[in-house]
């Protein structure tokens, strides 16, 4: 949808994703595409040297985010949430509606 | 050229003229105008440049080499300085605005340009505001304390910001550090 505008569609998926997830990390991005986790890394490198995300160590994770700082994430922000409008229901409750509340350990997932 | 314990606003005046010689416009952000304008009551070692077009990495470090950096990772280091240069992608902002007004610093026969004073506070209490970032807070009220800012234009920033509350939390700090 946005490819022509981000010229990659790992780059497209990995901002949607962190659009609706606040932060993740390349293995789990790449994971929900099916994606190559390298290709995945690479984009969100390449868009943290741009200011676009912030990134930062959780243990021996790399989490990346939405930079506050950059000047245009709120723009950025509208488009994302338009091209979420154009994605099919099914699609959007499989990769981008993720579950926030907490579950409690050993609890098995449904 | 570059020699044991140059000062940092040499060194960064030195980089900011010889990128100017090569035609590309860098603008010194980040702590290191803290460290400027605190007369490094605050000690930053990173030189954080922003580039006011877009200028290909390459081009970057082959200017820098000339100087007797070398990269590493995605910062330049020199064997006679602590300081670390990095380059920032444009457009050079604090918060959501674009900054204006650069200021400059004449060292001899070179130029420093930086962000104004009022621009290295907003910059600080971006991190502030972004981050809950403590230590930007206190940097921000070294620089009011040490060199004047335009508080009237940090408070019409901060409300654009949508940060009222946090500038709320600001003055009072300011206030607190005015009575010591």
């Amino acid at each position: 949808m946005l490819e022509p505008l981000f010229e990659s569609e790992s780059k497209e998926k990995a901002l949607l994703y962190l659009y609706t997830h606040g932060e993740s990390y390349s293995r789990e991005i790449a994971r929900a595409f099916g994606l190559y986790g390298n290709t995945v890394q690479y984009q969100l490198l390449k868009l943290e040297s741009g200011g676009v995300l912030y990134s930062k160590l959780k243990g021996r994770v790399r989490l990346f985010g939405f930079n506050p700082r950059y000047p245009f994430k709120k723009e950025l922000e509208a488009l994302l949430k338009k091209a979420l409008s154009f994605i099919p229901e099914e699609e959007l409750d499989r990769l981008y509606r993720p579950r926030l509340r907490p579950r409690r350990t050993g609890k098995p997932l449904p | 050229m570059i020699r044991k314990g140059l000062p940092l606003t040499d060194l960064a005046a030195l980089i900011c003229d010889v990128y100017k010689k090569n035609g590309i416009d860098v603008v010194l952000s980040g702590g290191a105008c803290v460290s400027i304008y605190t007369k490094n009551k605050y000690e930053s070692f990173d030189l954080d440049f922003v580039l006011l077009s877009h200028i290909g990495r390459k081009k970057i470090g082959l200017v820098l080499e000339t100087l007797g950096f070398r990269k590493d990772g995605r910062h330049y280091r020199h064997p006679n300085t602590p300081y670390i240069v990095e380059f920032l992608f444009p457009p050079l902002s604090v918060g959501e605005e674009p900054v204006r007004e650069i200021h400059e610093i004449r060292r001899g026969k070179t130029t420093l340009r930086l962000l104004s004073p009022t621009d290295c506070v907003k910059d600080r209490l971006a991190a502030f505001y972004d981050w809950n970032d403590n230590p930007s807070l206190a940097q921000a009220i070294m620089v009011c304390k040490h060199t004047a800012v335009d508080l009237r234009e940090v408070r019409r920033w901060s409300l654009n910001e949508g940060m009222k509350d946090k500038h709320e939390l600001f003055r009072e700090a300011l206030s607190k550090e005015a009575l010591k």
